[in-house]
């Protein structure tokens, strides 16, 4: 008990000398709280305890936090997988933090200026910070990492995409750096706080080179103990630990002693090992069990949606007749999503409506409702194209059957591939034969051979100008607009909302975006994922970030 | 008799090679590579995903991957994880145990229920107990093992909770996966012991043993059951082998350790160095059992020599 | 496997001693024979004429009725789409079906061959062969099957080609070893020193003699390749078509099983009792083609 007060002590002082950061956090916890609660009743319930609390409740245990799959590396540079972030998250921390109201705050760095011409950054950083491994944090070891980053041996993907146009870096003192970008980017600052750009501990990471996912050294609540592969992997307090971002309440290190991430794949057995209290939490709850828990006062169910591109289904214009805007529109109209996401997610996943989800900067809420499904108007505009109905029901023109080729991933990831099941018969219904194909290869079968009509896929992101990877028309070597969409007033928004500095004009930009990508029926938006875990009743103050990372620095099990 | 096991031994290395070469080849055709489950590649730069692959070494031709790999693994190297950068082998040894011993405890378990309830079926023949066993046989080979391991997991982990739902730490963690597969390899058994308790007891020296006058249960377990056991003896390699495939799925339900699991997700994501090493020790385990077998078989009945078998099979193996 | 297990029991039989049995059947064997004949006769119908037998079209969806317990409307209940599981059920036993015959039927051809020409001309020939199957034998089935799935990618062909890769080995030594039996008996050796053409005397006598355990091996081999068909499904390549095969079923319905536990329920038991039956058929058959068994069955 003579811990106690020092952590509350300490907490106080650095409350005080970042007022601002820490009300902004006030409110920000609120909101993510809520975002939890709203959907998980038991979580509502909860009053989330502030620092003075931190004397009545117990603190300790172990939490176990069952995960669907397995991370691939814990090394956050060169990890891409949600999974591996998840577990990255407990023990990096990164230079910013973003809210989930889009302001960037201090973590690692205190404050920063960014030059008139946006090519450039100072930050200051904070000088109390060590890594698990004892080595001291500061400026040299963040020009180490983001060196790292670049650096082609680290074999970083997603890193690399999220720290360009970096450059380069410049020691300037002790606790200052410079970083340099080869062009302005409104993303870069936001993009800092991924947790893929988090800081690792250079001497750990110089001295395990390739293996140092197996090994992770960061400066994180939490300090890496073991992995042993498909079982588990532990991680115990860091008792140091003083710099929490402002998403949290506990400044200090966490309550919990330590966490052990299970690998559990089998739905049943996830479930069922926190409903038999073997696990005390277990994320990706299936949507038909959501209601059971939820009803149950044993557990809680909490939610959290993820920003980022929703769920969608890109239509390629490459292929006839989908490069003629009425046949796009007719499968806009064709394809009933609130059909798709009240049978297959019973209403614990939202309707997509745009390119982005809720919650996005820019996200433009009046698309909301903006198409009803009509198959008499799909109807109507495949018959103006000469696409009249046969015998058996599917339409032909000059002798084709208008056939529809929808590729999907293996393994069936959030029941997408029972999506493309229902959005068969919805488009027989209109005449439109579709052929489901099933494939382990998409980088050949899509990017490579381009061999589809129809296409889904859904991505995390923080910041907007992400959908230039998406809808920009491809320069030579990007590859992700997989609607072949070309549009030089699409392109000129999103070149402009990359740089744009007034955040005014910056939103108007993205909505122009969202409105010509519905407009032009370049895909169809399905669903918004939601993170779910669902808890024993003992877990309180289990929190998520804007992405929908859980974040374990308040958590406490009661008894 | 030395000629004969050096033979044996020789043609095994091949046939484990050859196995070897097999998956290699099969794995090459796989489509997609590991890089594919590690990046997301719309928003990869293709010549990114290209240097990726370059380092990982799968953008060779088929023949220098093998010569690489077979290069390697004559110095004792199985190579390391594409996916983690870790060794192989290390990665075997420490997933090994757990898969040993919930096929052991599944082969016991098939063992045990297997011989009791074949050997009482056959004694009690057309009575209850006979039906039992029989409809335990059948339901044991005639549902998929995931379907099992889930009902049971459902009955006595969530409802329940006698066992625990996952894990491979302790013997509680191993009752609900080892029964799933011990209750299908009893199955197999059952079938078979009935039916050779049934032939032997049939046989012209037990009927002379019982006009001798022995007492029914002299006849039954001093003599009739020693005969009968040979069958099942026989099929116990085979057995081994069936246990060992099916930690693959029970490994997946029970959210267990194991190598079993682990092939399977390295099949999946094309994780080429750790199939092969796993391939590798699945054959070796392969060809040691059936020796082990063939050898036990000439030892429980002295006239089937090991000669005699291996020249009329052609060398190996059953 | 399981062929393999069969054969062996078999195969043990044969090498180990000579048997007379007597009165093993028991008088309710006639029940079960009636019953396992009926169910597969049933299966086949729905899998000849299932809109005959389904009461609604199986991709019929309804979001207004999912997961409804069963009922006389439904009497398997409806699953997740809201499609009716007994009209799935009936339409899905044609792809089921058709798993496990075809891939018995290649694997049986293939294996059949390579024993029958193994067995028969012997020496180096054999040798190959046989190391060649041993190869097959040391990856576990389900193993190979995945592997060969994924790299053919999904489809009925392909899971039936992986399914039947691993059926080969035990065909393959069942055949050689009833190859080898009868190429030495006395009769055989006695018509070569007439004249007869070797192909003449292996179409004549060895084959037709050496056939029917390769039937019985076949017979229980149907239910083995449905079971490692749907455990396919399970690993993550299963086939996703608009009418899925059972082993689908029961894989996507899985999760379902506390909630609805009718979606997988129903078309496990389908599975079982083809399983089921198909064993039972088996057995019948092995002791009616045994020719030392003969006239003892029934």
């Amino acid at each position: 008990m003579v811990k106690l007060p020092k952590t509350f002590k300490t907490a106080a002082l650095i409350l005080l000398l970042v007022l601002p950061v820490a009300l902004s956090a006030c409110s920000a916890n609120n909101g993510v709280a809520q975002e939890g609660g709203s959907s998980g009743a038991a979580a509502a319930a909860d009053p989330s305890p502030g620092a003075s609390s931190a004397e009545a409740s117990e603190t300790g245990g172990e939490l176990s936090y069952a995960l669907v799959s397995s991370p691939d590396s814990l090394d956050p540079h060169r990890s891409g997988l949600s999974v591996s972030s998840r577990v990255i998250r407990t023990m990096f921390d990164n230079l910013v933090v973003q809210l989930p109201d889009h302001t960037i705050q201090p973590w690692l760095a205190t404050e920063w200026t960014e030059s008139e011409d946006g090519l450039s950054y100072i930050f200051k950083l904070r000088q109390d910070v060590k890594f698990h491994d004892g080595t001291p944090f500061n400026a040299e070891a963040v020009k180490y990492n983001f060196d790292r980053v670049i650096d082609p041996n680290t074999k970083g993907v997603s890193a690399l995409a999220l720290l360009s146009p970096y450059e380069s870096s410049e020691v300037i003192d002790e606790y200052t750096i410079k970083l340099t970008l080869s062009k302005p980017s409104r993303a870069f600052l936001g993009n800092l706080s991924a947790a893929q750009l988090s800081i690792v501990s250079p001497t750990a990471a110089a001295q395990s080179g390739d293996r140092f996912g197996q090994h992770p050294v960061g400066t994180g609540p939490f300090k890496f103990v073991k992995w042993e592969d498909n079982s588990e992997i532990k991680v115990e307090r860091n008792p140091d630990y003083n710099w929490a971002p402002a998403l949290v309440d506990n400044k200090g290190s966490a309550y919990l002693d330590g966490i052990v991430f299970k690998i559990v794949p089998e739905d049943a057995t996830r479930i069922g090992s926190v409903q038999s209290g073997q696990a005390l939490a277990a994320e990706s709850v299936p949507p038909q069990n959501v209601a059971a828990l939820k009803s149950d006062p044993k557990f809680k169910l909490l939610q959290a949606n993820t920003i980022g591109l929703p769920y969608t289904l890109f239509i390629n214009q490459n292929r006839e007749p989908w490069n003629e805007l009425q046949a796009r529109q007719a499968l806009q109209y064709g394809i009933d999503a609130g059909t798709i996401v009240k049978t297959l997610y019973q209403g614990t996943y939202e309707q997509a409506w745009s390119a982005l989800t809720p919650g996005m900067f820019g996200y433009d809420a009046s698309l909301e409702n903006s198409i009803k499904p009509d198959a008499d108007k799909a109807d109507s505009l495949l018959e103006r194209l000469g696409w009249i109905k046969g015998p058996d029901g599917i339409r032909q023109k000059d002798g084709k059957r208008l056939t529809l080729r929808y590729v999907v991933t293996s393994p069936n990831r959030e029941k997408r591939n029972d999506i493309a099941v229902i959005v068969q018969q919805q488009l027989k219904k209109i005449g439109i034969e579709v052929e489901v194909v099933v494939t382990k290869d998409i980088r050949t079968e899509i990017f490579v051979n381009d061999n589809y009509d129809v296409f889904g896929n859904s991505d995390v992101s923080g910041d907007p100008s992400w959908l230039s990877v998406y809808y920009h028309t491809a320069p030579k070597g990007a590859i992700g607009n997989m609607s072949h969409v070309s549009a030089p007033e699409l392109d000129r928004w999103l070149e402009q909302g990359a740089v744009e500095k007034d955040d005014g004009r910056r939103a108007e930009l993205y909505r122009n975006v969202q409105q010509y990508i519905r407009d032009n029926a370049v895909m169809v938006p399905i669903y918004v994922f939601p993170y779910t875990v669902a808890t024993s009743r003992s877990v309180e103050n289990l929190k998520f970030d804007p992405l929908g990372f859980p974040l374990f620095n308040d958590v406490r099990l009661t008894k | 008799m030395v000629r004969v096991v050096i033979g044996r031994i020789v043609s095994s290395l091949l046939v484990v090679v050859s196995s070897s070469v097999l998956v290699f080849v099969i794995m090459y055709l796989l489509p997609g590579d590991p890089i594919d489950s590690m990046v997301n590649v719309a928003a990869t730069p293709p010549e990114v995903i290209a240097s990726l692959r370059h380092q990982l070494g799968v953008d060779k031709p088929l023949p220098q991957q093998l010569a690489d790999y077979f290069g390697k693994l004559l110095r004792g190297d199985l190579g390391t994880s594409l996916l983690t950068s870790e060794p192989v082998l290390p990665k075997i040894a420490a997933q090994l145990p757990p898969t040993l011993e919930l096929a052991a405890v599944s082969l016991a378990i098939a063992l045990i229920v297997g011989l009791a309830l074949g050997v009482l079926s056959a004694i009690h023949r057309n009575g209850p107990i006979d039906w039992i066993a029989r409809f335990v046989g059948l339901l044991g080979i005639s549902m998929p093992n995931f379907w099992s391991g889930i009902l049971l997991l459902l009955v006595f982990s969530i409802r329940l909770g006698w066992f625990p739902a996952m894990g491979s730490d302790g013997w509680r963690t191993l009752a609900l996966p080892s029964l799933t597969l011990g209750l299908i390899g009893a199955g197999f058994l059952v079938r078979i012991v009935r039916n050779s308790m049934l032939e032997v007891m049939s046989e012209p020296y037990i009927v002379m043993l019982r006009a001798k006058g022995l007492t029914e249960r002299a006849v039954m377990y001093r003599h009739a059951l020693r005969n009968a056991l040979i069958p099942a003896i026989t099929v116990i390699g085979l057995l081994a082998g069936d246990m060992l495939a099916g930690t693959v799925v029970m490994e997946t339900v029970f959210a267990r350790q194991g190598i079993g699991r682990m092939i399977s997700d390295a099949i999946l994501s094309k994780d080429m160095p750790v199939v092969q090493g796993v391939i590798l020790f699945s054959a070796v385990v392969y060809v040691v059992i059936n020796l082990l077998v063939d050898l036990s078989y000439s030892w429980i009945d002295p006239r089937v020599r090991l000669r005699h078998r291996t020249a009329d099979t052609g060398g190996a193996i059953r | 496997m399981r062929e393999r297990l069969n054969l062996n029991i078999m195969l043990g039989k044969r090498e180990l001693r000579p048997y007379r049995t007597g009165g093993l059947r028991p008088r309710s064997y006639n029940v079960l024979l009636i019953a396992a004949a009926a169910a597969i006769a049933w299966f086949a119908g729905c899998a000849i004429a299932p809109d005959w037998l389904a009461p609604y079209p199986p991709t019929e969806m309804s979001s207004d009725s999912l997961m409804q317990p069963p009922s006389w409307a439904h009497p398997f209940g409806t699953d997740y789409f809201g499609r009716d599981v007994l009209s799935l059920v009936v339409y899905g036993s044609r792809d089921s079906l058709f798993i496990g015959v075809a891939s018995i039927l290649i694997g049986g051809l293939a294996g059949g061959a390579i024993g029958a020409i193994s067995g028969y001309i012997g020496g180096l020939t054999d040798a190959v062969f046989m190391r060649a199957v041993d190869v097959l034998m040391t990856i576990p089935g389900v193993l190979l099957a995945l592997a060969v799935a994924s790299a053919l990618g999904p489809s009925l062909f392909n899971m039936v080609a992986a399914v039947s890769l691993g059926t080969i080995p035990g065909f393959a030594r069942l055949m050689r070893g009833q190859t080898l039996g009868i190429k030495n008996r006395p009769y055989i050796v006695a018509s070569r020193s007439v004249g007869v053409t070797r192909f003449g005397i292996y179409w004549k006598h060895v084959l037709p003699n050496s056939l029917s355990p390769l039937v019985v091996m076949a017979t229980l081999g149907i239910g083995g390749s449905i079971l490692t068909g749907s455990g396919l499904s399970f690993l993550g390549v299963g086939v996703l078509k608009e009418i899925p095969d059972w082993g689908e079923l029961l894989s996507q319905g899985r999760s379902y099983l506390t909630v609805a536990w009718w979606i997988c329920t129903f078309p496990g038991l389908a599975i079982a009792l083809l399983v089921l039956s198909v064993n039972v058929i088996g057995d019948w058959l092995r002791d009616r083609l045994d020719p030392r068994r003969r006239g003892e069955a029934n």
